[in-house]
């Protein structure tokens, strides 16, 4: 662990009735990054970013920010910048009154105040804001409006509630790319609540992947990507086929259609048991590669622009995805050899 | 996610829930305690002129099962189930209209049309169907005023607004796409209202009927101006005995009953639709 | 076509005595005619300065605003409980605080009467009062608590993460954003309270009674259309108030009739 945490976590439950919302949570954020929290609705993320922000209380466990434990304090207390995923931002009140609202709260006088507005509407691109209504802006203006309000107050860290899931796709994209610059600018430690993993891999120094209540996985995004350290993990951060087979010896397994192939597996297997291996489709190569080169058949081809998934049938049925670049011309129904490299196997546990 | 559920009822004690609800629950102490009198009253002995009573007895209800009296109770049940039929008949294409015009406008026009008389005191209400009904602006071919006929009039005008608001609730939950449905499997328009969106709105027939009964069995300024003393209700029998005769028992045990009849059929109305009372 | 006269026709037949009153207050005549003879604002003038209208108009003035200012804020505490608070029994609470609206004017007039002249209050004003009150709750409650629902709970926590603490977030933005429901509440409180009739008959004497009870004694002993003046200002009063409350609140919200494209 380099430096101090900003922001800990130890061992936080929280339960709603019978569900576990959260199930032993251990977290440590560092000084100036920016931590994903990653996974599919209902796994814990956002109840996560609620008990740091201090919106919700944890049954069991400690929150720490910069050593000091916090978890009793009520949200207003804490100095956090919080952007909601509707933004929330006032509308009975200007742009500018949203913006200056923490800064009212803290007693500033009306000059700095409002300097410090105007500098925070700068930081946004959007000088010339202040007077609107919230009701009057884009999405993708509400979204920069709402991140000003947060910043201005200075936080100690930024937390991020899925503050792009509701801009369209176009939108979604700049915005992501303004928001790391922004956040590297102002170099605020940041907590990212996200679903989409290309928003977490993209924009994260590391990724904590949740499930049921659980991290999966902490890692960087390359880590979390290229070594997934669970099935969970494997399965929802990227595509991959699965191949069952059955181990020869420490290095071979032989699949379902008799086909012996080598694998290159952190540890080594045991001969005789049952085995699920993964592979990314990016790793599946077209054409005789040397070692395990298979015979396959065209199942499906879905077309989609820059490049093609391809559904692969090896004989004995297992199916395997591969992608081959748009101008490659494959038809269902056509023969061809594929190769999986030994070393592009993934265990799933 | 489990969270919205949760959302804002977080980092909020219970006991201050409570507090901000003891005053409301003072006020309804107040009532309850009323009420409670009433029935204590209704069980105690009545003193013929004096306000003070004596020890238990049954007589008061006893009394009301008088012949005078089981006429008022039996005119007040048919009137009130006369009531509830014209209303029901006489609100469902207001309510229909209400529910399903596709203007704001219209529907902002006719809700404040229906609910102006709604909120349009008793006494005003009444009064003008006084002058309506009596013989200076149209000469009736029969006599109104004071007649049970004109009380059913005034009733079925005082529980439109009431029926109105329940079905056209009920009516506008109704989702189109099932008349779309029926329209596109050949039905004609009445077809697809006879057969789709009436029976998809019972539970609104059902529980404006019941609460339009419910309310009419207990109405009183209405039978009180119009029936002129010639058409006597249960309420106006609890005024009589309570206000004119001083005889607080006997009218406490004819208030007991209407209460009991009103609160049992709501209750019955929640169990039949399976929720509180709308 | 014939829906729309159908629904027309009943419409009329809603409206219809309430124009025939205002007809009639304006005719010259005690006794009335139609077509009215002429127009004349004496039956306004005797409704104005008829002693015992007077008296029971600042009776009503007194009954309504002393209701309507203790309603309110009660009101509003509980539709606040009932909405963001854990309560236990939510249901049974909702219901009961609803449920002065379905006992019979009667037997709450009574009950009332009963209960005062046990405590010794029978020309007291207090007992008005807090009968006004509690009929008047529930439709501040209901008001109230749309408002509350609809207020997005994420700003208020938006203001706490802001450095609010509690009181002032209510200050800055859940007062605020319920300020149109509150006014509504005000409205229905207002309205409810000052056509209020069958209780007030029961708690009240000839100098503690208020307007609707002296128009009833006046209706049973008079037939000129000094009452049809004073109706006329009554419905005037409530139709502004009712079509200010749509404004402010969509009252279709209020009695859940949605729209659908």
């Amino acid at each position: 662990m380099t430096g101090k945490a900003v922001v800990a976590l130890e061992a936080v439950s929280k339960a709603y009735g019978a569900t576990r919302a959260l199930d032993g949570i251990d977290l440590a954020v560092h000084e100036g990054e920016l931590l994903s929290l990653l996974g599919p609705s209902g796994c814990g993320k956002t109840s996560t970013l609620n008990i740091v922000a201090g919106f919700i209380e944890p049954d069991a466990g400690r929150v720490l920010l910069d050593g000091q434990d916090v978890t009793r304090q009520p949200a207003w207390r804490r100095g956090l910048g919080v952007v909601f995923q509707s933004y929330a931002l006032f509308p009975h009140m200007s742009v500018a009154d949203n913006v200056a609202f923490g800064l009212r709260e803290r007693r500033m006088g009306r000059r700095e105040a409002e300097a410090r507005v105007a500098e925070a509407l700068a930081l946004v691109r959007l000088p010339a804001a202040g007077a609107m209504r919230p009701s009057h802006l884009s999405g993708g203006m509400q979204q920069r409006v709402a991140l000003a309000r947060a910043l201005v107050i200075r936080p100690r860290v930024l937390l991020l509630d899925e503050p792009l899931a509701a801009l369209d796709r176009k939108l979604r994209e700049e915005m992501r790319a303004e928001l790391r610059e922004i956040q590297r600018a102002v170099g605020i430690t940041t907590i990212f609540v996200t679903h989409d993993q290309h928003e977490a891999l993209g924009l994260s120094d590391r990724v904590a992947v949740m499930n049921a209540g659980r991290i999966e996985q902490l890692g960087t995004p390359r880590e979390v990507y290229q070594r997934p350290a669970t099935g969970f993990v494997a399965d929802f951060i990227g595509a991959s086929s699965a191949l069952e087979g059955r181990a020869v010896d420490a290095g071979t397994v032989e699949l379902a259609g008799g086909q012996r192939i080598a694998v290159r597996l952190p540890r080594p297997l045991e001969p005789g048991t049952r085995v699920r291996l993964l592979i990314r489709p990016e790793r599946v190569e077209p054409g005789d590669g040397g070692a395990n080169a298979l015979p396959a058949r065209v199942a499906s081809v879905m077309f989609l622009g820059d490049h093609a998934e391809v559904r692969l049938e090896l004989p004995g049925g297992a199916r395997v995805l591969a992608v081959v670049r748009g101008t490659v011309v494959v038809e269902p129904g056509d023969r061809l050899t594929v190769t999986l490299p030994p070393d592009a196997f993934l265990e799933a546990p | 996610m489990a969270d919205a559920a949760a959302a804002g009822a977080q980092r909020r004690s219970p006991a201050l829930g409570l507090a901000l609800l003891a005053p409301s629950a003072a006020m309804l102490a107040v009532f309850a305690i009323a009420l409670g009198a009433l029935f204590q009253f209704s069980l105690l002995e009545f003193i013929p002129g004096s306000l003070r009573t004596g020890g238990l007895t049954d007589r008061n209800f006893r009394g009301v099962l008088a012949p005078l009296y089981l006429r008022y109770i039996w005119d007040t049940v048919v009137l009130s189930a006369l009531t509830t039929a014209f209303t029901l008949a006489a609100s469902y294409p207001v309510a229909y209209a209400l529910a399903r015009t596709p203007s704001a406008r219209v529907r902002s026009l006719l809700l404040v049309l229906t609910l102006a008389p709604f909120f349009t005191g008793a006494i005003v209400r009444t009064y003008a169907w006084m002058l309506v009904l009596g013989n200076s602006f149209v000469r009736w071919p029969v006599k109104l005023l004071f007649e049970p006929e004109g009380v059913l009039v005034g009733l079925v005008h005082f529980s439109m607004p009431t029926m109105i608001l329940i079905l056209a609730a009920a009516i506008s939950h109704i989702d189109p796409g099932y008349e779309r449905a029926a329209a596109s499997l050949g039905a004609r328009p009445w077809r697809v209202f006879w057969r789709v969106t009436l029976p998809l709105s019972t539970p609104g027939i059902v529980s404006g009927s019941l609460v339009v009964f419910a309310w009419t069995f207990s109405a009183f300024p209405t039978p009180e101006l119009l029936g002129g003393g010639r058409v006597k209700m249960i309420a106006n029998v609890v005024k009589d005995l309570a206000l004119d005769s001083f005889n607080w028992p006997g009218s406490a045990a004819f208030a007991v009953v209407a209460l009991a009849v009103t609160l049992g059929l709501l209750v019955l109305m929640g169990r039949l639709l399976g929720r509180g009372a709308a | 076509m014939i829906g729309r006269l159908v629904v027309l026709a009943l419409v009329l037949f809603m409206t219809l005595p309430t124009l025939v009153v205002v007809v009639a207050s304006f005719n010259p005549t005690a006794i009335l005619s139609f077509p009215p003879q002429g127009l004349s604002l004496r039956w306004y003038e005797n409704a104005l300065t008829y002693p015992q209208f007077r008296r029971a108009a600042l009776n009503s003035l007194i009954v309504t605003a002393a209701s309507a200012a203790l309603a309110l804020p009660i009101g509003t505490a509980a539709a606040l409980a009932l909405v963001r608070y854990p309560v236990r029994l939510r249901g049974l609470w909702n219901t009961a605080l609803l449920s002065p609206l379905v006992v019979p004017g009667v037997a709450a007039g009574l009950g009332l009467l009963i209960l005062a002249a046990r405590l010794g209050l029978l020309a007291n004003r207090v007992v008005l009062i807090v009968a006004h009150v509690v009929l008047v709750l529930p439709f501040v409650i209901r008001s109230v608590m749309v408002s509350v629902a609809n207020l997005d709970p994420m700003l208020e926590r938006a203001a706490a993460s802001l450095g609010a603490r509690p009181w002032r977030v209510f200050r800055r933005v859940t007062l605020p954003l319920l300020r149109p429901g509150l006014f509504a509440a005000l409205l229905f409180a207002v309205i409810v309270s000052a056509n209020e009739f069958v209780v007030s008959l029961f708690v009240s004497t000839r100098v503690t009674e208020i307007l609707p009870v002296a128009m009833f004694t006046y209706v049973v002993n008079y037939t000129d259309p000094t009452m049809a003046a004073l109706s006329t200002l009554f419905v005037a009063a409530t139709f502004a108030a009712v079509f200010l409350a749509d404004r402010l609140l969509h009252l279709s919200r209020v009695f859940q009739i949605e729209g659908h494209r």
